[in-house]
């Protein structure tokens, strides 16, 4: 059908009709008039809206509809997706919508065959929308325009404008490091979302501070509108939204345009973000990357984070754990007080090496362990029989050696007569008294370090490694910061003989810590467990027969090593392989024991989230106690502040279940729960209020009568 | 905190607010007063194009009242500001139901948008389905198809699915849809 623009113009086509509304005016524009085979034209659709009328973007928002393009086109010419313009957030707060005042032009690239004849081409568009101001009023209208096909391409009159509007088209989000994470466990059918991020490479000029999230539109939930700013230093942008859910999953992935600045010179990314589901629970921090490929991590800052992982270090130290090695440390300062200064700081760096390289080693683990596809955990290693049973044997030697059983000697020099191995002055009893405090630490945790742990298993290697060293950096500072500054040792006692009596002493409390390891053993091993008692006795006749007899005899040195060693051998092959089978221990069978401690205890069921979910919808408060029987800071709660007669009552008079999860064999579900909670390890002990609409109330590590009590006050109401 | 307020206001499967309005006839109506029946809730202004589709083909008022006939509650809330265009006093509403031949047990005049904010409702039209234990079951778009120019009667109607559930002791099986339409006329 020949149109007036090809009959007047011959060559070139410039007619176009226009369709419209109410209170809309649309037409057809192309940016050029010719253009050759194989070609791609940008068409546009321009839309006018009288003053105060506007139209919906793509994702209109909490209502009207996004504007739709039907194309009629002829064989050769193919219409690709709408490219849309930026477009503005309209009132009302209560129900935003995204759209366009005044004017719009929609983009879309026409492709053309090379195989098109040159001529006239006549384009046409259905055209529909949803134009409002007070009310809404659908429209809709036919647009045409006609391009002609030649061997040159022609620009249009309306190119300029094409382009103009082009420019406000979202640009991909090169440079740009986004990241998205749930900030918080759903509340009902809401959620909150952290989107936070960077520039990369070289800034062209100041950025506006303003800086919003327009998401595409879908069925299964909406990203609301309103906004909320969150402070992060690490981010050029940080900022809170609500997801509302309608249905399905949580959403893994969300896709949308961000945008930057304010007025005309706002910019907008396309950004399509993996939504990370690791934030710890009333934290505000965010996990996952626009990549896709590797949670990268901004959390709350990074120095944030190793602060409070250096404050844990520094804490754990006081931790029942570290104890016994706590009173090492004391003698060996005691004993160093006399020596040269240089001397003793360089022990107390070397200490410091010694626990380095063991979280550095314990960082390796981890990396590796995710690496491999599992999950890691802080204490994992007690979860491992093999590993008991190795520490329980080093600690009985250590003690033993504090008793004078036997002297070590370790790079085969006889270091000071003095003492045993922890207090001794070389280098090589320093460095050894830094891996055995951190291999004692392990099963501890302590305030503030959860919260730093339960960061760092998250996280790729490189930080993973960081933030275990400056666990280790917190543990070992007080001692390096003494040695260092030996004058304020001044409130001990001078060096004298009752340090071998104190030495002596401190055997005790080591003991004690082989019969605890002992007991972790019983729980993998079962009866068989006599078998590691009975090595323990044969390491420890074999230990006084080296001290007594190669170490401080004078003859048949010989034989009383032949001795030794058959001992050693001898109790490993038959007592350790033979009998205990200690590699391939018994398999935990505690699924269906009883939980209850004693008749009048608290009726303890196995936690499973069902087992929570039927609570909570029953309108009973839950306490929930992760727990392993290798965690020191567990039991001690157990044992002072749940398992007490005041919290048993009232439990039972608000109608509670008290629910255990057992983490002694590193149970890959409790894991999954404790990293929901942004925690590594155990303990971790929480109370689901009554009203389940309520998020749980997560206590802190070390509990006390008080805390447990006023927690469950609060879950009764 | 402003953030979520809103957004917790309702939610499937616990109770829907309760509310004491004021009909077209001065009448009071009070939600937990339907207590032991289902109640349907409309966000309603017919000068809304998607409002509009489904009273102009006659398809609203079919299921109206084939609710009617069931036994079914039925509240229009009009949440449009008197200073707005389309807003209705009590005679033009009358009138109105009687041109349309709407069928509903009230037509609560919502023009202060209290009932409208207290649902967060966003769209008219934007359904709440409500079980005879006052539990909300049902949240959001009156079918799936999101045009102001169809046949509703050919669309998947939630609101019909989500009764026809409850009246079978049935689960309802789609809870909650992104409600479509234009945006409620509140009050600023």
């Amino acid at each position: 059908m020949p149109r007036i623009g090809t009959i007047l113009g011959g060559l070139f086509c410039l007619a176009a009709i226009t369709a419209s509304a109410a209170h809309t005016q649309a037409r057809l524009i192309l940016s050029a008039d010719t253009a050759r085979p194989g070609d791609t034209v940008l068409a546009g659709v321009d839309l006018k809206m009288e003053p105060g009328w506007h139209t919906y973007w793509k994702n209109p928002g909490e209502a009207g509809m996004a504007t739709k393009i039907e194309w009629q086109l002829p064989p050769g010419v193919t219409a690709g997706e709408i490219q849309w313009p930026l477009p503005e957030k309209l009132p009302p707060a209560e129900v935003t919508t995204y759209g366009y005042d005044d004017e719009v032009v929609l983009l879309v690239p026409l492709k053309l065959a090379a195989d098109l004849k040159p001529g006239p081409l006549d384009l046409k568009a259905k055209v529909s929308w949803l134009e409002c101001k007070e009310a809404c009023i659908p429209g809709s209208g036919s647009v045409e325009a006609t391009l002609n096909i030649g061997d040159q391409i022609k620009a249009s009159a309306d190119a300029a404008l094409i382009e103009s509007w082009q420019g406000k088209v979202p640009k991909s989000a090169e440079n740009w490091s986004t990241r998205a994470g749930w900030e918080k466990p759903a509340s009902g059918d809401t959620r909150p979302i952290i989107i936070a991020g960077s520039y990369v490479g070289a800034m062209a000029g100041e950025w506006s501070d303003k800086f919003d999230f327009f998401p595409d539109a879908n069925d299964n939930f909406e990203i609301q509108a309103a906004i909320e700013k969150v402070s992060d230093t690490n981010s050029l942008f940080c900022f809170r939204k609500i997801v509302k859910k309608y249905s399905g999953d949580w959403p893994k992935e969300i896709s949308g345009v961000i945008v930057a600045g304010t007025g005309n010179s706002r910019i907008g990314f396309e950004v399509k973000l993996t939504v990370s589901d690791q934030a710890p629970a009333g934290e505000t921090v965010l996990l996952g990357s626009n990549t896709g490929e590797t949670p990268v991590p901004l959390l709350q800052p990074l120095w944030r984070m190793l602060l409070y992982a250096f404050i844990g270090g520094l804490i754990l130290n006081i931790m029942p754990c570290v104890l016994p090695v706590i009173a090492l440390k004391i003698l060996s300062f005691v004993g160093e007080s006399r020596s040269d200064p240089r001397h003793v700081r360089k022990l107390g760096l070397v200490y410091a090496l010694g626990v380095l390289v063991s979280f550095a080693a314990l960082a390796a683990i981890v990396i590796g362990v995710k690496a491999a596809g599992h999950r890691a955990g802080w204490g994992m290693q007690f979860s491992s029989p093999v590993f008991v049973v190795c520490l329980t044997t080093l600690v009985t030697l250590v003690a033993l050696n504090l008793f004078g059983v036997f002297e070590v000697t370790l790079g085969g020099r006889a270091l000071d007569a003095a003492g045993g191995l922890a207090s001794k002055h070389g280098a090589a009893g320093a460095f050894f008294n830094g891996v055995l405090a951190t291999a004692l630490a392990t099963p501890c945790t302590a305030p503030f370090l959860s919260i730093a742990l339960g960061f760092a298993f998250a996280q790729k290697a490189l930080v993973i490694l960081l933030m275990f060293l400056a666990v280790g950096v917190g543990l070992a500072t007080p001692y390096v910061v003494l040695s260092w500054n030996p004058a304020w040792l001044k409130f001990l006692p001078k060096p004298g003989a009752w340090m071998e009596k104190f030495k002596i002493a401190m055997g005790f409390p080591m003991l004690a810590t082989a019969v605890w390891l002992f007991n972790l053993a019983a729980g993998s091993y079962g009866k068989s467990v006599l078998w590691l008692g009975i090595f323990l006795v044969l390491i420890a006749f074999a230990a006084w027969i080296f001290g007594e007899f190669v170490q401080r005899g004078r003859t048949r040195k010989g034989v009383a090593l032949a001795i030794v060693l058959i001992l050693v051998i001898g109790g490993y092959a038959f007592a350790l392989e033979n009998q205990l089978n200690w590699r391939t221990p018994i398999t935990a069978s505690d699924a269906t024991g009883l939980l209850k401690e004693s008749p009048d205890g608290i009726a303890w069921q196995r936690w499973s989230p069902e087992a929570v979910a039927k609570a909570r919808g029953e309108g009973r408060p839950v306490i929930v106690d992760f727990t392993a029987d290798w965690c020191l800071t567990c039991q001690v709660n157990k044992k002072t502040s749940i398992e007490i007669s005041s919290v048993r009552a009232k439990l039972k008079s608000m109608n509670a279940v008290a629910l255990l999860g057992d983490y002694t064999h590193f149970p890959e579900n409790i894991t999954a729960e404790l990293n929901r909670f942004s925690r590594a390890g155990v303990p971790l002990v929480m109370v689901y209020p009554k009203n389940s609409d309520a998020n749980p109330i997560v206590l802190p590590e070390i509990l006390t009568p008080g805390i447990v009590l006023e927690a469950l006050d609060r879950a009764a109401r | 905190m402003t953030l979520a307020s809103a957004a917790l206001a309702t939610e499937i499967g616990k109770p829907a607010p309760d509310f004491t309005a004021t009909d077209i006839n001065g009448k009071t109506v009070k939600l937990s007063d339907y207590k032991g029946k289902i109640v349907v809730l409309e966000s309603y202004n017919s000068d809304c194009p998607f409002c509009n589709n489904h009273y102009k083909t006659g398809a609203m008022q079919e299921l109206e009242k084939d609710m009617a006939a069931k036994g079914v509650v039925w509240l229009i809330v009009n949440s449009v500001n008197p200073n707005n265009a389309s807003h209705r006093t009590p005679d033009q509403a009358k009138q109105e139901i009687a041109d349309k031949k709407i069928v509903a047990t009230a037509w609560i005049d919502d023009s202060s948008g209290a009932v409208g904010h207290l649902y967060d409702m966003k769209t008219t039209p934007d359904m709440y389905v409500i079980d005879k234990n006052g539990v909300l079951v049902y949240a959001g778009a009156i079918d799936n198809k999101p045009d102001p120019q169809h046949d509703p009667r050919t669309a998947r109607n939630y609101v019909r699915e989500a009764v026809d559930a409850l009246m079978a002791g049935k689960p309802v099986a789609v809870s909650q849809t992104k409600p479509y339409g234009c945006s409620v006329k509140y009050a600023n």
